[in-house]
């Protein structure tokens, strides 16, 4: 202990801030430091910081008084500001009734809804549940903005009092939007710390969370409380998103983005501490405001001062000790009827899904308008895609649904599947390398593991999220990594057994052959030892550790095996189109899409990912109904079914924890010949409805006293506690 | 005044109630008379700690009606209840873990009593608490916690006090200690509805004792005579 801090932590701080200083030195611009340019910078720093400030106050709050991490914090903002746009540049209100209306109505309705409809639900939910729904909110949200505002047309939102009016400042002017922001964040911050820790509402917002049901035995209104909880987080995300759109233009995934700054800053407060969060958020917003202005990291890591925020976050949650996340909030353990899915049973599936791919693309049925053999290019390429990305989702089932380590980092294994491939193969195109890139990418998985073996849940969440985010920003954007090839091909088309796939159709089924033997390996996983190990220590660690599970070891495992997955995935996602948009393909938004989906479809089950099959398909009907021309209600139906389906279906997990796909399997397997099991378990559900006459052995309740002295007396065994005068007389 | 003479503070009548489908209380009836000290005994599973549940509010039953000073209180919210005077002490320390005990004390206010005179009540009864008002809750010791949790009850002028096993998990010298707290409130006029598994405890404070046994009151009686029972009962039928 060193000033009461752990030696981990200020060895990992001397380290960092070696490192920082190391790096400083060797991208030194060489501008002159001066006093004013010195002072210019610290402001814009400050400026910044208090914007994230606003957003990890939020999230701080909501987190304190809610126990939910809110991953949609930033799409909240994100849609408030379009809806400022909307009122105030487009319908022409004055600014300040446009952000009365916002701020002040339609973000605590918007809280108070999430909250009745939703995030009571979730008090029970375990922690991939509570993290996916908000997480589907985000993609949700963001969505709808994407369909009310198309994005090719050029929006602007204008600074509060404009930019040129403000505080002279010699240099550079101190704009009043500028200032106002500063103001009000400081103010905001500063009324929520007072709100939480002096007043009895504060105090029940924090009480409610601690345990809800003494919340209300005290008399305060639990439902009213958290309601207000939300209300206000969803406040403070609008007001947010309003006050840094000026800045940063109204893009949905560029405002979006912002929220992992904020993050980091929460993060900085260990989720809890608003000043610390505070503080956090001004020190990110210093570092990134004077990293971009002496700095120089090359055209070949042309975003690394975006990756500030990132980079402290990841810094942040491994090094920092963490705060105790279970806030007093019950566990709820589903009563699982887990079966494992025997091998043959594993094999006809996956053979079921190659013969109905082969048959429905052989063109030799005709189906008419629904038939994939006549789809065209377009169909094709868009089935692909989605094809690979839910390749990419496979093998998100063993790390997140068993061992449940939550991974939002799918994608950044993917494509560093891609770039060993492309190391390997080059322009060949020989797809027995691909087996090696499962090799190679092993270890890559196994190094973002040793970190999360002593990370739990959210913070382990935020960590992958923090890994993601620097790779798209540093590793991938580098020329050496992807290179962007003129016109051709950057990745060949796969030449495997002597045959090149060039032809797309070809390809899909390729890839579902690949599907399937994914499918089959995780069957088998399922059935081993790890398999069994991974359950093991999503249950209880503690547990696993006393029987002598190594859960380092098993959790490195499970890591090295979904990476392997995803970069054999990654190679055929990169194939798909012959380039990666090393910028905008390794997007985070498209990672959480992946998750989603997996979570959707019923994160634990291998089957289910034959689930992931069907978006594909209807991306191509869609694609292909359109083409007809004349069956627009059905194209939007898919539309809306490809855009909204998974966030629909993640939110619906709310109501079934489970996921989809398992409460279809559970509907379906009856009728299959060999699942006497399935039948039984149905005939005991429905038996266990008509209780009371059934379970009356004393396992579902106690015996009643007659009951107890009818037993004793068949047995011999009566004693003297028998019904004399005034026993049983309070029986109605 | 004779408890005999005036109406039931709380009365439960025919109570049938639990969780999901599954009835744990098979038809329960119970008065707590103005002034009374209720001991409600029985061993773990009998159905007590659903009966407070019921009682507060916390648990709608199936069947049956609660009662308070005559007004049937069926389906109102635990914190209506509570805000009206119902005080439960819930089992294992009711206090909020990630909050200061000047905190937890604040929480107390919603039964009408202001912030101010809840803190100099409860501290004046229990000084120790005074010594950490700034400290987490969650950090105290357990008989400080259980302290904390019974100062709602001394400071609040609760209409009905229901205690949850006071006693479970505590030194015998801190478990003697609440009970002469509880002793200065029943000496009070308070009325007073206990819960526990071992009678001992309670003997001292009790007027009227009940045996309850598989989610049905056996037996109603003087406290001395329900405890000699309740070995028996032990015993005999579990």
């Amino acid at each position: 202990m060193i000033f009461g801090l752990r030696r981990s932590v200020v060895a990992a701080t001397l380290l960092a801030t070696l490192g920082a200083v190391v790096l400083a030195v060797l991208t030194w611009k060489g501008s002159q430091v001066t006093s004013e340019s010195f002072l210019v910078t610290t402001y814009i720093g400050l400026f910044l910081g208090a914007l994230w400030a606003m957003y990890a106050t939020g999230l701080v709050v909501v987190y304190t008084t809610t126990g939910v991490f809110n991953f949609a914090q930033g799409a909240i903002g994100v849609f408030s500001a379009f809806l400022y746009w909307e009122l105030h540049v487009n319908r022409g209100w004055h600014s300040i009734l446009a952000l009365f209306v916002v701020v002040c109505l339609f973000a605590p309705a918007l809280g108070v809804t999430l909250d009745a409809v939703i995030m009571r639900r979730l008090r029970t939910a375990s922690l991939v549940v509570q993290l996916m729904v908000t997480v589907a909110i985000m993609v949700l949200l963001l969505s709808v903005v994407g369909d009310i505002w198309e994005a090719d047309t050029p929006r602007r939102v204008p600074y509060l009092f404009g930019i040129n009016n403000g505080i002279d400042l010699g240099p550079s002017q101190l704009p009043w939007h500028r200032l106002i922001v500063f103001a009000v964040a400081i103010a905001i911050a500063v009324s929520m710390r007072f709100l939480l820790r002096r007043t009895r509402i504060g105090t029940a917002m924090r009480a409610v969370v601690d345990n809800r049901e003494l919340a209300a035995l005290n008399g305060a209104r639990p439902n009213v409380v958290s309601s207000t909880s939300w209300a206000l987080g969803s406040m403070m995300g609008a007001l947010g998103g309003i006050l840094i759109a000026p800045e940063l233009g109204l893009d949905p995934a560029t405002l979006n983005n912002v929220v992992i700054i904020a993050f980091a800053a929460a993060a900085f407060g260990a989720l809890r501490n608003l000043p610390m969060a505070v503080i956090g958020a001004m020190l990110i917003g210093l570092l990134r405001a004077h990293t971009g202005a002496w700095l120089d990291f090359g055209p070949d890591f042309r975003f690394a001062h975006l990756a500030v925020a990132p980079l402290i976050l990841l810094f942040v949650v491994v090094a920092l000790p963490q705060a105790r996340l279970e806030v007093g909030r019950l566990a709820h353990h589903l009563r699982r009827h887990e079966r494992y899915t025997k091998w043959w049973e594993g094999l006809f599936g996956c053979g079921v899904v190659i013969l109905l791919a082969v048959v429905f693309s052989g063109g030799w049925l005709d189906f008419g308008i629904w038939d994939p053999g006549a789809w065209g290019s377009r169909e094709l390429n868009s089935a692909n895609e989605a094809m690979a990305l839910a390749l990419i989702g496979l093998s998100l089932v063993p790390l997140i649904g068993w061992a449940g380590q939550i991974n939002f980092a799918p994608l950044a294994f993917a494509g560093f599947g891609a770039f060993v491939y492309l190391k390997l193969a080059g322009d060949t195109g020989n797809g027995y390398w691909i087996l090696l890139v499962g090799l190679l990418c092993a270890p890559l998985g196994a190094l973002v593991a040793l970190p999360a073996a002593r990370l739990r849940g959210l913070y382990l969440a935020l960590m992958t999220m923090a890994f993601a985010q620097a790779m798209s920003l540093i590793f991938f954007p580098h020329p050496w990594v992807m290179p962007i090839i003129g016109t051709g091909r950057q990745f060949p088309h796969i030449e495997l057994f002597g045959v090149t796939f060039d032809d797309r159709r070809g390809f899909f089924l390729l890839m579902v052959c690949v599907f399937a033997i994914f499918v089959y390996g995780l069957v088998l996983l399922r059935r081993s030892r790890y398999g069994r190990r991974w359950m093991a220590i999503n249950d209880s660690q503690a547990a696993s550790a006393t029987l002598g599970v190594p859960v380092v070891w098993t959790k490195v495992v499970v890591y090295a095996v979904s990476a392997s997955m995803a970069g054999i995935a990654g190679v055929f996602w990169a194939t798909v189109s012959g380039n990666v948009d090393s910028v905008q393909g390794f997007d985070l938004l498209i990672g959480f899409n992946i998750v989603l989906l997996v979570a959707a479809a019923g994160v634990s089950i291998p089957m289910a990912g034959i689930f992931l099959i069907f978006i594909p398909l209807f991306k191509g009907f869609g694609l292909r109904l359109e083409d007809a021309g004349n069956v627009d209600f059905l194209v939007t139906l898919l539309d809306i079914m490809t855009t909204y389906g998974p966030g629909l279906m993640v939110l619906g997990m709310v109501f079934n924890p489970r996921g989809a796909i398992f409460e279809m399997g559970r509907g379906f397997s009856p009728i299959l010949p060999w699942r006497s099991d399935a039948r039984a378990e149905i005939a005991a559900e429905n038996a266990q409805k008509r209780e009371p006459e059934i379970g009356e052995l004393g396992l579902e309740r106690p015996f009643n006293p007659e009951e107890v002295i009818a037993i004793d007396r068949r047995l011999g065994i009566l004693d003297d506690v028998v019904p004399k005068e005034g026993y049983g007389t309070a029986r109605s | 005044m004779s408890p005999e003479s005036a109406n039931p503070l709380l009365e439960l009548v025919g109570i049938r109630a639990g969780y999901g489908t599954i009835d744990v209380l098979h038809g329960v009836d119970l008065r707590v008379m103005p002034g009374q000290v209720y001991a409600l005994l029985g061993p773990n599973g009998a159905g007590k700690t659903t009966t407070l549940g019921v009682a507060s509010g916390q648990i709608q039953p199936h069947a049956g009606s609660v009662l308070l000073d005559g007004h049937e209180v069926n389906g109102v919210s635990p914190d209506r209840l509570a805000r009206a005077g119902v005080c439960l002490i819930p089992e294992g320390r009711g206090i909020f873990p990630n909050l200061t005990v000047a905190e937890n004390l604040r929480m107390s206010t919603y039964a009408g009593v202001s912030y101010k005179e809840v803190q100099e009540r409860a501290f004046a009864q229990f000084p120790r608490l005074q010594e950490r008002r700034n400290q987490m809750a969650g950090t105290l010791s357990g008989g400080e916690q259980q302290m904390l949790a019974m100062s709602r009850a001394l400071s609040t002028d609760p209409a009905i006090l229901m205690l949850d096993e006071l006693s479970m998990g505590l030194a015998p010298i801190i478990v003697e200690e609440l009970y002469e707290q509880v002793a200065t409130l029943a000496e009070a006029g308070l009325s007073i509805l206990i819960v526990e598994q071992f009678a001992q405890a309670v003997l001292g404070v009790a007027n009227e004792a009940a045996i309850m046994l598989h989610g049905k009151i056996l037996r109603t009686g003087p406290p001395e005579e329900i405890a000699e029972e309740l070995t028996a009962a032990y015993l005999g039928m579990s």
